[in-house]
């Protein structure tokens, strides 16, 4: 039994495969800013698959300014950041399909899509994956209380009152201080409603410096440190929750609840790489960042599939991610060319234990040619996680706490081949170290340790 | 207004429903009152989902014979209903000579209520069955299965309304007169005159029994917790594995259950409670839900938990007394033609069959029941995108586009099956009925992505209005209202 | 009366603490500065006193659009507007009706209330089908 066929622009559906040199999946920043550059180094054969009705990720419903100050030296909002390259991809005739999502993708790089005009099996040369990412839940962090009508989200809070035109409540109160959450501050207490406080389990904000001047303090929302809701009120639409100072091991203080009446509740406690894809093309994940184990070309460990953006590591500046999706089209365009740039570490001789859920694995030692890079507990993880020491890379992370006058110290052994000292470290804001091939002085691993007072 | 019936059923859930159907089968004019805006909203939506086989109940009572019965025929129902359903068997494991005793006494018991192939295994077995269960023994129970609950009642209601049963949702009862040889159940919206009332609201029967003068009856509303784990450790839990059992809890003790759709429940606890209508989860459970878990199944961590949930037991026992008390299914003779169902609780899913047939037996001991010949024992459900081949797939987008649009990415759920949970044959139409009947929104994201495209096709294909969108019941608003008015 | 500030001026994001006249004595422009400590470069002391004197904001918010395939669309100011008269802009915006299509950079309001700054369209939206 065989569909019939029918033709979407120069694309057959059927049974029939349809070979493509590049697909991205995803045309959000990442996987915008990948196609134009790969477009650019002189690869045609390119392929944007993105679910939503229009490109633009997370961007689209991003209308706050802030967006292209390092890349535009202008202060964009994400829809206008978004559309400078969706403007590009058109004029540059960078195929884009959306309403189409990908049912199946294999490690030998065959995508299965699925749209309004049916289904289609794509052999690609090379993926690349630009996902993004989703947001953790207040089902995941446990919090007790019913299920009910008024905890959103800070995303979803977005997206309704955003893109659907719809207002979710009149009193809120908001968990987590990441930038999502403070953004949403603002802008419901622009529409009207009343923004009672930001609850951070933290000692310190998780949000940039300048939301929180410009999204709590403008309008007197308090921010409480080391605070964390402990129980949800109301049986059918939210009525109130009762939140708790908590102690240095972020466990709640008996004895210091408060209730606050409200009847929205703001979720913004963190986000979580969308890499279900990513695990069903055998791309193994790093545990630290559950986005993909990769070396300096932004290359998983399966050949020829690469990783940009939130899917990789969840990113403060989008202008960052555009040039790592930049960086990533080079590589991709030199495994073209020359059907290959070695993956991370072969996995033709994995041994891990397959019996034992992909929640469970631990990093496997990588084979002889890569060097791997190991961060202490300050730092918690980098990316990529293993180079070749063939080529000068950018290293990529973020510290646990704040610090000030601080310095990240990377070694080999004992030798230091880079350091970089900052007046102050903050975990929302990313930091870049440059390394120079040049001043590897082994195959040992890189160590990359944060010294502080 | 009156309207006159035969027969009405109070309440919604699996047992009213597949009474319903039952009665369906014969010419008898029917209505179902449930008090909620769909049905699954109480104890029907909020279980294990388990087939039980029968051995946890007491031999010569009710709930042994019922699920004995129950269990034997599902493939059949679960056929003709279109209801997921896999016999998975089951194995209840045990660490010491206690547990043992346990084993045994469990087994005899299973034995004396006529459940086949129970038999008590050893390590070697055990890792055969289920490698990734700690324990040194177990009883395997081979008839043991697991269904979905929510896509069972619906399909029992949606069979019952198809075969002419007239469903009325908020309808709560709030009190019946009895006048010569019939009742007039009273609700906010309307009288109903009728000569059968069977009083199947579960944690409310104590209350519409005290309206047909049996007081006699004290529902005592024992809440379990449940977390839900993420497809991810399907592999590794291929049937439910329980804990020898301990008699004085008022629950099964927490097992480890994996569900038709691949994810895993946790649970339930077992907490007497004051409201009958508290469905919080709370902090203690939690925490005691992952560790005793764990003790079973090592890999339930925290980090996998998805989601959690909470059903209420409606017991017939206090806590103090403990245990269980077998399902009262009466009629007085003070109150003829009135049949009151209290204290179904578990197993009331595997027994629910033949309990309609019970209690359709009683009527039939008084009236001549004539058989429906237009009766169509058949339930078509929401085609489920994800489990077709590829081909399949392939055809049905070719034969409508709304198949090619994923709106439910974590489940994989089509547009054209969210629109058929929209129009549902029983109208209707919240946010969650559209997520048990689709299964939108379960995944690992919880509807961060589908949500907002949900409810605007919720909105756009019932017509209303941001404030009328409701999560669950008739308070549980999602919005306030628009961001600009149009 | 000291108020800390955190320089939004660049990543650094030093710490800087003012020091203001406590009586409340106000000039014509923000309360008296008696010191301002812990910058390290003169566009976070310029930074603060903008902050004491005249703070100045971007706002973004939605506009109604009719006959298009979304019901609203999202704006931005062009220039910051004081940051007192946020909230008016706001209001101003609530009321805007346009008809599609509207594109990206479009002016819909020129110099707001006054305040110096045009409102333009951030996100296309072309005409409903």
């Amino acid at each position: 039994m065989t569909s019939g066929q029918k033709t979407l622009d120069q694309h057959t559906v059927s049974d029939e495969i349809i070979r493509c040199d590049v697909i991205i999946i995803g045309g959000g920043p990442a996987g915008l800013a990948a196609a134009i550059e790969l477009k650019r180094l002189g690869v045609a054969d390119i392929l944007i698959l993105e679910r939503e009705k229009e490109p633009g990720g997370i961007l689209r419903q991003c209308i706050h300014d802030g967006f292209g100050l390092q890349r535009f030296h202008e202060s964009l909002s994400g829809p206008e950041y978004a559309a400078r390259f969706i403007d590009q991809a058109k004029e540059l005739g960078i195929e884009c399909l959306t309403d189409t999502s990908v049912l199946e993708i294999t490690p030998d790089k065959k995508v299965i899509t699925a749209s309004r005009q049916g289904l289609t099996t794509y052999q690609a040369r090379a993926v690349v994956l630009a996902m993004g990412c989703r947001e953790r839940t207040r089902e995941a962090i446990c919090i007790p209380g019913s299920r009910l009508a008024g905890v959103y989200t800070a995303g979803v809070a977005q997206a309704y009152i955003n893109l659907k035109n719809i207002m979710i409540g009149q009193t809120a109160v908001i968990l987590g201080s990441g930038d999502i959450g403070l953004i949403m501050a603002r802008r419901l207490t622009l529409e009207g409603a009343q923004v009672k406080a930001v609850f951070e389990l933290q000692p310190h904000a998780n949000g940039l410096p300048r939301n929180i001047a410009q999204c709590l303090n403008d309008f007197g929302i308090p921010l409480l440190l080391s605070h964390t809701v402990t129980r949800i009120h109301g049986k059918n639409r939210l009525e109130g929750v009762t939140v708790s100072q908590v102690d240095e091991n972020l466990r709640p203080i008996t004895g210091t609840q408060e209730y606050y009446a409200c009847d929205t509740l703001i979720i913004s406690v963190g986000l979580i790489p969308e890499n279900e894809l990513s695990e069903m093309a055998g791309v193994t994940l790093d545990p630290r960042t559950n986005g993909p184990l990769v070396d300096e070309h932004c290359q998983t460990t399966v050949k020829g599939i690469f990783a940009a953006g939130n899917v990789l590591i969840v990113h403060d500046l989008v202008d960052f991610v555009s040039l790592e999706a930049e960086r990533l089209a080079a590589a991709v365009a030199v495994y073209l060319e020359n059907d290959g740039v070695p993956a991370v570490d072969d996995r033709a001789n994995d041994t891990s234990d397959k019996s034992r859920p992909a929640t469970d694995c631990p990093l496997n030692a990588p084979a002889a040619n890569c060097i791997s890079i190991e961060p202490d507990r300050s730092i918690g993880f980098t990316v990529p996680q293993y180079v070749s020491g063939r080529k000068d890379f950018l290293l990529s992370m973020r510290v646990r706490n704040p610090h000030k006058n601080c310095t990240v110290v990377l070694q080999q052994g004992s030798t230091v081949i880079a350091e970089t000292s900052l007046r102050k470290a903050i975990p929302a804001e990313m930091i870049q170290i440059p390394v120079r091939s040049a001043d590897l002085v082994s195959r040992e691993k890189i160590t990359v340790v944060l010294k502080y007072e | 207004m009156t309207q006159k019936y035969d027969v009405i059923v109070i309440g919604g859930g699996v047992i009213g429903s597949a009474i319903a159907r039952e009665l369906s089968r014969y010419k008898l004019k029917t209505a179902v009152l449930e008090k909620e805006l769909d049905v699954c909203t109480e104890t029907s939506g909020r279980n294990s989902a388990v087939l039980h086989a029968g051995f946890n109940n007491k031999p010569g009572s009710l709930m042994a014979k019922f699920c004995v019965e129950g269990n034997a025929g599902f493939e059949k129902a679960a056929r003709e209903l279109d209801v997921p359903f896999k016999r998975t068997g089951k194995v209840v494991v045990g660490f010491d000579t206690e547990d043992l005793a346990g084993l045994k006494a469990l087994k005899d018991q299973g034995d004396r209520n006529g459940c086949p192939g129970l038999e008590l295994i050893d390590r070697t077995r055990l890792d055969e069955l289920a490698p990734h269960i700690a324990g040194e023994f177990a009883m395997f129970s081979p008839m043991t299965g697991i269904l979905n609950s929510f896509i069972y009642t619906i399909a029992l209601a949606e069979n019952a309304h198809r075969n002419g049963v007239n469903y009325f949702f908020d309808h709560k009862v709030t009190g019946i007169d009895h006048t010569n040889n019939s009742y007039t159940v009273r609700t906010p919206h309307g009288l109903f005159r009728t000569r059968w009332v069977i009083n199947c609201a579960g944690l409310y029967s104590d209350i519409i029994a005290g309206m047909l003068g049996n007081t006699d009856y004290t529902i005592y509303p024992c809440r379990g917790e449940y977390f839900i784990l993420d497809r991810k450790l399907e592999p590794f839990l291929p049937m439910p594995a329980y804990p020898v059992p301990n008699a004085r809890a008022g629950g099964l003790g927490i097992h480890l259950t994996p569900t038709v759709d691949g994810t895993i429940l946790i649970g339930p606890s077992a907490e007497y409670i004051e409201q009958k209508d508290d469905y919080s989860s709370t902090c203690p459970v939690m925490d005691l839900l992952i560790e005793d878990g764990a003790r079973i199944f090592p890999y339930a961590k925290a980090s996998s938990i998805i989601r959690s949930y909470t059903g209420i037991r409606p017991k017939l026992v206090s806590k103090n007394k403990g245990g269980y008390a077998d399902f009262v299914i009466e009629e007085r003779d003070t109150f003829p033609q009135a049949i009151n169902l209290i204290g179904i609780e578990s197993p009331g899913l595997t027994g629910s069959l033949p309990i309609a047939r019970y209690v359709v037996e009683m009527i039939g001991r008084k009236e001549d029941l004539k058989v429906n010949p237009d009766f169509d024992p058949y339930r078509q459900g929401i085609l489920c995108f994800k489990e077709q081949t590829r081909d399949m797939q392939r055809s049905l987008v070719h034969s409508n586009p709304d198949y090619g649009e994923i709106i439910c990415r974590c489940e994989t759920v089509t547009r054209a099956e969210i629109l058929a949970a929209i129009h549902n044959p029983l109208g209707a139409a919240t946010l969650s009925g559209i997520k048990i009947r689709s299964r939108a929104m379960m995944g690992r994201c919880q509807g961060g992505y589908c949500q907002t495209r949900i409810a605007e096709l919720l909105m756009q294909e019932k017509n209303l209005e941001p404030q009328e969108v409701l999560y669950l019941r008739k308070d549980s608003r999602m919005f306030t209202g628009r961001v600009r008015d149009l | 009366m000291n108020r800390t500030f955190t320089c939004i001026m660049c990543p650094t994001g030093c710490e800087i603490e003012a020091e203001i006249e406590d009586s409340g004595d106000r000039t014509e422009d923000g309360p008296v500065i008696l010191k301002i400590t812990g910058a390290t470069c003169i566009r976070g002391n310029a930074y603060v006193e903008n902050e004491l004197k005249n703070p100045l904001r971007i706002v973004a918010s939605s506009i109604r659009v009719t006959g298009g395939n979304y019901p609203i669309t999202s704006v931005r100011l062009t220039a910051p507007v004081p940051r007192a008269r946020m909230m008016d802009v706001i209001e101003e915006l609530r009321k805007v009706r346009i008809e599609a299509p509207v594109t990206i950079g479009q002016i819909i309001i020129q110099n707001i209330l006054g305040l110096q700054s045009d409102v333009i369209i951030t996100r296309h939206i072309g005409r409903r089908k």
